[in-house]
């Protein structure tokens, strides 16, 4: 399976993009009060997008040995995921103010982008790492 | 006489008839299995293998998993190899080099394709002929074969011992290190695998055909289809079309529109009276969850370690081996499925009846307790086998028998058998009152708790062999379990007991309901009694079993060709008043029986069905696949449909959540669906290919199962596998909100 590392993780980080890009539309329809934001062509599509960025994910942890709570940096991605799929779930469909569902939908994406921070920098502090390690002295 | 009577007497004509086939099939079985010889010996006068290191080997075999890693003939599980096809090809490879460095000086490879065409002549004539001397019971094979023999065996005692030289192919085989714990038994396995191998090759006396009948494919050895497989196979094709013609026909001739009925204004089950036994059901649904759900997470690791040997950084398979967890899977599916059916009976029978006999709660306490023990207990008492903790001399009776969907040790069987009769008593004391009653319905709960009476009481079958039985006879009883179950009572109790809610809810007359139920009964059974014979082409029979298997099981695919009728049949029951709402997904789920009876029994089933199809393909992803959208998909189904019925009636004043049961219902069939058809299709499919073009051992092997092209879709099962495993959670999460909610 090493053979198809590259396409794998290729694949990996294309429905990482997909899967947000499809959250922060779904979300901001729903922040609209439009009603697509959860129909169900739309749900069917995040949860295909989702199955297979799992299992792109599970081969990339096979395939590299490197595990959820092994690895402090993939445990972290997998705790903030937690977060991020109950925030979404907020944004989405149980918030039941407007300003409950903005505040949910922000934090949501603000998570996404560290857990895509963390992939990135193999680093649980994620883009914080780079503030850190760029300060003087 | 009535058509009601006409039918009990063919059916009753039907079973005598098939059942004495049977037993007389079984006769000619015992008498023509492959010879178990005393001792084999080299031409030298070298003993090799005595029958008693044969007999322990293949109980150190049991006490593994036996056919839960590898196969033998075919039979068992699929990472691992066949360890008779393996054992042959390794044999016959290996006399090759003998012989060419003897003869030529120089590896076989370097051979010519002249001399490499005479040696594998001398080859298949060395092989293929029957050294078994029934006089004194003796096998003698030439020094030079005796020498190949050594080399495999040495092979298998590295492999299945803590050689690092083989670690690398026991991870490629799931196969923990120091599966078998000691030299001596690691020897004793080797002639039992031999003995398998040597039958699979062996031309039976004045006949040109092995005793496997020239299972598995293996060119090399001159291991080809018989002629019988490709007749039979052409016969059984001939047989199914005009099967399902006949019965078109009788469908167009004798199955007119009925006028419909008028439902009743409102549920008639509203107002059932819960008695106190009925109550006590609820558990057994509860379990049926939780048991499900296991099965579902060592599906998830037994499939795991065809990728890798931990699961995702946790070590756990030196003491969670394949072995064990497939066990526990294959196991885990019969018995929350039939802990749903046995849930079923106790809760309609005193529904059906109105009568609650005294202690009926006790007893079904009491049966519920005991089928807990029998789970816990049969499982620990695999594990120590498999662990080798066990030794061999408790194995058999608390331990890990080895054979798939009959594994636990007698005790366990015993005591289950002893469950299952407890059951039957519970289900007939409460019934007796409606089966006494002789109105119409009489007829259709008979034919009900016959179904159940015959699942109960074909258990008892899985006693009839003993810890040194032949490899065949265990192999003939095994299957009056596992086919007379699955393909045989396990379908008529499906069709009865769906037409009988029906009748109950008053959506179908119940005379009308009788014929049709026991039509559907002789049709099933006109194929599935001697259709049993279709798993034992090439366990050691004659070619009479291939020929009666063939004709027989094909007649099964008949009745599942028209199931369009019955599936739109339920259908319009759904939709034939508004309160049948209430009901809508199990008849859901009852729908989903009956399409997957069409395309997990019928299609996948019938790929795997005739002799020259089987041949090529026993033991390949192409099974698993036909096993999990015909078991899950016809009786996991099932099992979900009638715990939802039964429910409905344990908490009739919720309102059900519908969002929950939609969700559960597309998640589990669409998650089934793409893991048959992004993963064991395709595998199934590339596995022929290969067995096709190198012979059977190479699509076993460890060199084409590690390909990349085959670990790419075993990983291709994880979106199907999560989204019914999500399917099989919200369904449980359904189902605990209905007493979690009632707390509140």
């Amino acid at each position: 399976m090493v053979e198809y590392y590259l396409q794998i993780r290729f694949a990996h980080v294309l429905l990482v993009c997909c899967s947000g890009a499809l959250f922060a539309t779904r979300g901001l329809l729903a922040i609209a009060g439009i009603s697509w934001a959860n129909m169900s062509a739309l749900r069917w599509l995040s949860y295909t997008i989702d199955t297979c960025l799992l299992t792109a994910a599970l081969m990339l942890v096979t395939i590299l040995h490197q595990y959820p709570f092994v690895q402090p940096w993939l445990t972290t991605k997998v705790l903030l995921l937690a977060v991020y799929i109950v925030l979404g779930a907020y944004a989405l469909r149980r918030a039941r103010t407007r300003p409950a569902r903005i505040a949910a939908y922000v934090a949501a994406l603000l998570v996404f982008l560290f857990i895509a921070s963390v992939a990135w920098q193999h680093d649980s502090r994620g883009i914080l790492a780079l503030l850190v390690t760029s300060a003087p002295g | 006489m009535d058509t009601t009577r006409r039918l009990w007497t063919g059916l009753g004509l039907l079973l005598a008839v098939a059942f004495a086939v049977l037993l007389a099939m079984g006769r000619e079985l015992y008498l023509k299995a492959p010879p178990m010889p005393e001792r084999v010996v080299s031409s030298s006068g070298q003993v090799l293998y005595t029958r008693a290191d044969i007999e322990l080997g293949r109980r150190v075999w049991q006490s593994i998993g036996g056919q839960q890693l590898g196969s033998i003939w075919g039979h068992g599980a699929l990472i691992a190899p066949d360890w008779s096809a393996d054992w042959l090809h390794r044999e016959a490879v290996a006399l090759l080099e003998i012989w060419s460095q003897r003869d030529f000086g120089t590896d076989y490879a370097h051979l010519s394709p002249a001399q490499q065409a005479n040696l594998e002549a001398q080859l298949r004539s060395e092989l293929r002929r029957n050294q078994y001397r029934g006089a004194d019971g003796t096998i003698e094979v030439s020094a030079d074969r005796a020498q190949a023999m050594s080399v495999v065996a040495a092979h298998y005692e590295d492999l299945f011992s803590a050689d690092p030289a083989l670690k690398a192919l026991r991870v490629t085989y799931a196969m923990r290190d120091g599966t078998v714990d000691t030299a001596e038994h690691r020897h004793a396995m080797t002639g039992f695998f031999f003995w398998t191998a040597w039958s699979a090759v062996t031309e039976r006396p004045g006949g040109a055909q092995s005793y496997t009948s020239n299972w598995p494919y293996d060119p090399l050895v001159g291991n080809t289809p018989t002629a019988s497989t490709f007749i039979w196979t052409v016969f059984s094709v001939l047989f199914m079309i005009a099967g399902i013609g006949l019965l078109a026909w009788h469908y167009a001739a004798y199955h007119r529109k009925e006028l419909p009925v008028t439902p009743p204004a409102s549920d008639p089950l509203i107002g059932l009276k819960l008695t106190p036994s009925m109550q006590a059901t609820a558990k057994y649904f509860w379990i049926v969850l939780a048991l499900f759900l296991t099965q579902i997470l060592l599906g998830a690791i037994t499939a795991h370690y065809q990728v890798e040997r931990d699961f995702y950084g946790f070590a756990i398979s030196q003491f969670l081996p394949y072995s064990l967890t497939r066990t526990w899977h294959t196991e885990l599916a019969v018995l929350w499925i039939a802990t749903a059916w046995l849930g079923t009976g106790l809760y309609i029978a005193p529904a059906i009846s109105g009568h609650e006999p005294k202690f009926q709660r006790l007893g079904v306490n009491f049966l519920f307790v005991c089928l807990l023990v029998i789970v816990v207990g049969a499982f620990a008492g695999q594990w120590a086998a498999v662990m080798q903790k066990l030794g061999l001399k408790y194995n058999f009776w608390f331990g890990h028998q080895g054979w798939e969907y009959t594994d636990l040790g007698r005790f366990w069987q015993l005591f289950l058998f002893v469950g299952l009769l407890i059951w039957l008593t519970l289900v007939g004391r409460a019934l007796w009152p409606a089966l006494r009653r002789k109105d119409d319905m009489a007829s259709i709960v008979g034919l009900m708790f016959l179904s159940t009476i015959a699942i109960g009481l074909l258990y008892g079958a899985g006693l009839m062999w003993g810890e040194n039985s032949h490899l065949s006879v265990v192999e003939y009883w095994r299957w009056w379990v596992v086919h007379l179950w699955v393909e045989g009572f396990f379908e008529v109790f499906a069709v009865a007991v769906i037409s009988f809610i029906f009748v109950k809810l008053g959506l179908v007359r119940a005379s009308s309901a009788t014929a049709n139920v026991l039509f559907a009964t002789v049709v099933f059974m006109a194929g599935g009694v001697l259709g049993t014979f279709h798993h034992l082409y090439w366990a050691g029979t004659p070619t009479s079993v291939l020929a009666l298997g063939a004709s027989f099981s094909a007649l099964e695919v008949v009745p599942l060709a028209l199931i369009g009728l019955e599936a739109h049949e339920t259908w319009s029951h759904s939709r034939a008043t508004p309160w049948m709402e209430r009901y809508r997904w199990p008849v859901m789920f009852f729908l989903a029986v009956s399409f997957w009876n069409l395309v997990g029994a019928g299609l996948f089933g019938f790929l795997i069905n005739t002799p020259m199809a089987l041949y090529y393909m026993q033991g390949l992803n192409l099974t698993p696949l036909h096993g999990h959208t015909a078991l899950f998909g016809v009786y996991g189904m099932l099992g979900i449909g009638l715990m939802l019925f039964c429910l409905r009636g344990l908490r009739p004043a919720l309102v059900w959540n519908q969002d929950l049961l939609r969700s559960s219902f597309w998640a589990l069939n669409i998650g089934l669906s793409l893991m048959a058809l992004l993963a064991l299709l395709p595998m199934g499919v590339l596995q022929l290919q290969a067995a096709l073009e190198h012979g059977y051992w190479y699509a076993r092997s460890a060199d084409f199962m590690g390909r990349d092209i085959m670990h790419l879709l075993v990983w291709m099962r994880v979106p199907g596998d999560t989204i019914f495993a999500i399917g099989a959670l919200v369904l449980s999460w359904f189902v605990l909100r209905l007493w979690v909610r009632r707390a509140e």
